[in-house]
């Protein structure tokens, strides 16, 4: 072979900077990997540029003919995306996330116990740990959930929680999400990708599996039929093919089996479901609906509703059918409740937090809000009522008129915003977009994590999660719909 | 099975079917102006009258020369049976059914959708458009190959039977016409040199022509290509055949009820079923084959229609 036709490998020491004050993810500040990153860092980031690039293109390719895609809101009808994705996976060795497993498990029961006691007897507000008013006037809350039993006390089926990663390599808890979390296929997909574009090093790394998801989720669902019915009719209920996550969609339904349908297929008779098949009807036992509470049924909530089941609360009242996330669960992940997260998990498991959240502001207390406005320019305001990244305002970031704009929101209603301060997230060696440029082939770019943690009668976590990148230089949002990539989660066997 | 959901699989297969013969037209069209001699009038204004778009076509193109009538036939999305049209639609239907078919069909469904996306006008100039075709046909037998070899036997393969069958008999009629129509043979000409290689690329063009030859021999006549194309049981792309899956797929899925009817009812295909059986090749050409192929035409629209009342309607 020609010598001066191969371009050299970059040697990722002189490539790549580790950068003083944030958490690198793959190198200690001696730029050695940390643990369970070295072969990774031996194998992967020591490719030419030229093969790694390579690497990404076709992993595109794979995503683009799976019709691996979400639908991006705002844009013209049918111009589906691929979530971009980053081929330098991120690695979480056994013991971190042996701590992280724990953590989950402890704040979902908490959440859960939490929303069952709200709709119920409400003995937390009784006993003071938080104010009645903050619950019950919470958008969240839902009279229609008072009194509701779910089969195993199960509110929560299906939640994931955002974790972020500090400048002292802790990870705290930044939100949650026990509505309809999405991004779990992806986490699927990546892997499948993964293993096609590197087999040999997914292999000698030791990476747990992330197939079984889908088994589990319908072990969780099935378990919610109403009487303890052995085999139960479960479908999962779509807003359609135009919602952002419409792919999830189909492909959680594929992978457990089950009926994809969409609230024009079903009808409620009897304060019971129906599906409408080609010979009838035929009873649903558990949805699985990925449509907010307030589409769900346009009876008891929004009468516009289209999408979804005229009469479903009254039959998920009667015992005829159980849905999963259960009605009314936001209340949890309410953003002004965030901030008690901690005491509820205190308060239902009597057990400290095994993983602390970020610190957060409720706005309506007047002297907190009088502490923030003061240094409105270093805090992250966030609406209490949005999701997906929309509607928060970054302080440092911001220019002056989207810092008078927040602060004037902030003034009208104080409730309907928190504050936390910037967590620097942390960094992952990332592929450029451009190649190779002064900076070589990486640069450190913000992630998170969102692990999956599913509530049947045991809890169980998707090892590892949906590593989301924030692709631009500097930026700290991951969302997909503001430019964000994923990288594939390797959680280590050992 | 979800009503909506047999009706996605039974129009996605209606669309892919009708892509791959609107591939058929054109191409049997486009040899014959190759092979034959200079045919009198426009060739292609004929297969534009035959498939009912002169009109939309004249909206949009000044002339109907080839490369104008090719690129409305395959590329233009603005005519909603253009073959790209039809991939499309196919290729949305199957997106809400993702679920309900395997991963390899939805797969290749996707791949045909993106590359369709990415074909270009110079693929139908004279030298690469005869590869074009070719490839594409090989591309829906794959689609074929796929149906068959990953899907479970059960309703919604028969709802997919059900919209392939539909618009292959269709279409097979809209075949012979397009010989009818095509050139109007002079007296002279019938029996002829140019008749017969005209009736030879209409067989080639339902892939039948090896099989005619092994079935009827080597003299083409009129009459046994109508027999082959309209009345053979054993040929795949015969109206005969088409009615006969139908009758199956119907009663399977009349059969997968909960409480299936105790008394065998009449079938849908019933009406065509007894057209076909009613008549021999002979006797249609001397009244009138193209009188015949609208009623095969008017009854396969009424099966449609049967099958969406009774099992695809909402309410």
């Amino acid at each position: 072979m020609d010598a001066q036709t191969v371009s050299k490998p970059v040697p990722i020491s002189d490539a790549y900077r580790v950068v003083a004050g944030l958490f690198d993810e793959m190198f200690d500040l001696e730029r050695k990997p940390r643990p369970g990153c070295a072969r990774v860092v031996a194998d992967l980031l020591a490719r030419e540029p030229d093969r790694l690039a390579e690497l990404r293109s076709r992993a595109d390719g794979m995503f683009l003919r799976m019709g691996v895609t979400f639908n991006v809101y705002g844009m013209e009808e049918g111009s589906e995306k691929i979530f971009p994705f980053d081929p330098i996976p991120r690695v979480i060795d056994a013991a971190t996330w042996a701590h992280l497993e724990a953590g989950l498990m402890q704040r979902v029961r908490a959440l859960n116990a939490f929303i069952q006691d709200v709709y119920g007897a409400g003995e937390i507000m009784k006993d003071g740990v938080i104010p009645r008013d903050l619950v019950l006037g919470c958008p969240q809350y839902r009279r229609a959930a008072v009194g509701l039993e779910p089969p195993h006390g199960t509110f929560v089926t299906v939640a994931g929680i955002d974790l972020v990663r500090g400048a002292d390599g802790r990870f705290y808890v930044l939100e949650d999400n026990v509505r309809t979390p999405s991004g779990v296929s992806y986490v699927i997909q990546n892997r499948v990708v993964m293993t096609r574009l590197m087999p040999d090093l997914v292999r000698a790394s030791g990476v747990r599996s992330v197939e079984n998801y889908p088994a589990d989720l319908l072990e969780s669902l099935c378990e919610l039929a109403p009487g303890g019915k052995s085999r139960p009719k479960v479908a999962l209920l779509t807003p359609g093919i135009y919602n952002s996550a419409f792919f999830e969609h189909v492909f959680l339904s594929h992978q457990m089996g089950i009926d994809l349908v969409e609230g024009h297929d079903l009808v409620c008779v009897d304060h019971k479901v129906f599906m409408k098949t080609v010979h009838g009807l035929e009873q649903v036992d558990v949805i699985y609906r990925r449509i907010d509470d307030d589409f769900v049924d346009p009876v008891v909530f929004r009468p516009d509703s289209v999408l979804g089941i005229a009469g479903l609360t009254a039959a998920i009242r009667a015992g005829n059918v159980s849905v999963a996330n259960g009605i009314g669960t936001g209340i949890a992940d309410d953003k002004a409740i965030f901030a008690y997260t901690p005491a509820i998990v205190r308060y239902y498991l009597n057990e400290e937090p095994l993983l602390p959240i970020v610190e957060t502001h409720i706005l309506s207390d007047p002297d907190v809000r009088r502490t923030v406005l003061r240094d409105l320019d270093r805090y992250v305001v966030k609406p209490t009522n949005a999701s997906g990244g929309y509607g928060v305002v970054i302080g440092p970031k911001a220019t002056y008129r989207e810092l008078i704009e927040t602060r004037e929101g902030i003034e009208r209603e104080p409730s309907g915003f928190i504050a936390q301060p910037v967590v620097q997230l942390s960094v992952h060696p990332t592929l450029l977009g451009d190649g190779v440029n002064g900076a070589g082939p990486f640069a450190p770019r913000h992630i998170d994590l969102r692990p999956f943690v599913l509530l049947g009668s045991r809890p169980r976590v998707l090892p590892g999660g949906l590593t989301r990148v924030a692709l631009r230089e500097g930026s700290l949002v991951v969302n997909s719909s503001q430019g964000g990539g994923s990288k594939d989660t390797w959680v280590l066997e050992r | 099975m979800l009503r909506r959901i047999a009706d996605s699989l039974f129009w996605a297969a209606r669309y892919l079917e009708r892509a791959e013969w609107r591939a058929r037209l054109v191409s049997v069209n486009h040899n014959l102006l190759i092979e034959g001699p200079a045919p009198t009038g426009n060739a292609w204004s004929s297969l534009l009258a035959i498939s009912g778009d002169q009109e939309l076509f004249e909206k949009h193109y000044d002339d109907t020369d080839e490369i104008s009538v090719l690129t409305f036939f395959v590329l233009d999305e603005r005519n909603p049976s253009s073959i790209r049209s039809c991939i499309n639609a196919a290729r949305s239907n199957a997106r809400a059914l993702r679920h309900r078919i395997s991963s390899e069909l939805w797969l290749e469904i996707n791949t045909l959708h993106l590359d369709a996306k990415a074909w270009s006008p110079t693929r139908l100039g004279t030298s690469e458009v005869f590869d074009f075709f070719q490839q594409l046909q090989d591309r829906f037998y794959r689609v074929a190959g796929v149906i068959n070899g990953t899907l479970p036997r059960g309703v919604g393969f028969d709802f997919l039977g059900l919209g392939i069958m539909l618009e292959r008999a269709e279409n097979v009629t809209r075949l012979l016409d397009i010989k009818y129509h095509y050139l109007l043979p002079r007296l002279e000409d019938v029996g002829g040199p140019i008749d017969l290689l005209q009736w030879a690329a209409v067989l080639r063009s339902a892939s039948a022509l090896e099989a005619y030859r092994l079935t009827y021999g080597n003299l083409i006549r009129t009459e046994s290509v109508v027999e082959m194309l309209l009345f053979d049981p054993t040929f795949p792309r015969s109206a005969r055949y088409c009615v006969d899956r139908l009758e199956t797929a119907l009663r399977r899925i009349a059969r997968a009820a909960p409480e299936p009817a105790a008394a065998p009812t009449g079938l849908a295909s019933d009406g065509l079923a007894g057209l076909l059986a009613s008549r021999s090749a002979a006797e249609v050409i001397a009244t009138g084959l193209h009188d015949f192929l609208l009623d095969v035409q008017d009854e396969c629209e009424r099966i449609s229609g049967a099958v969406f009342d009774q099992y695809l309607r909402f309410e």
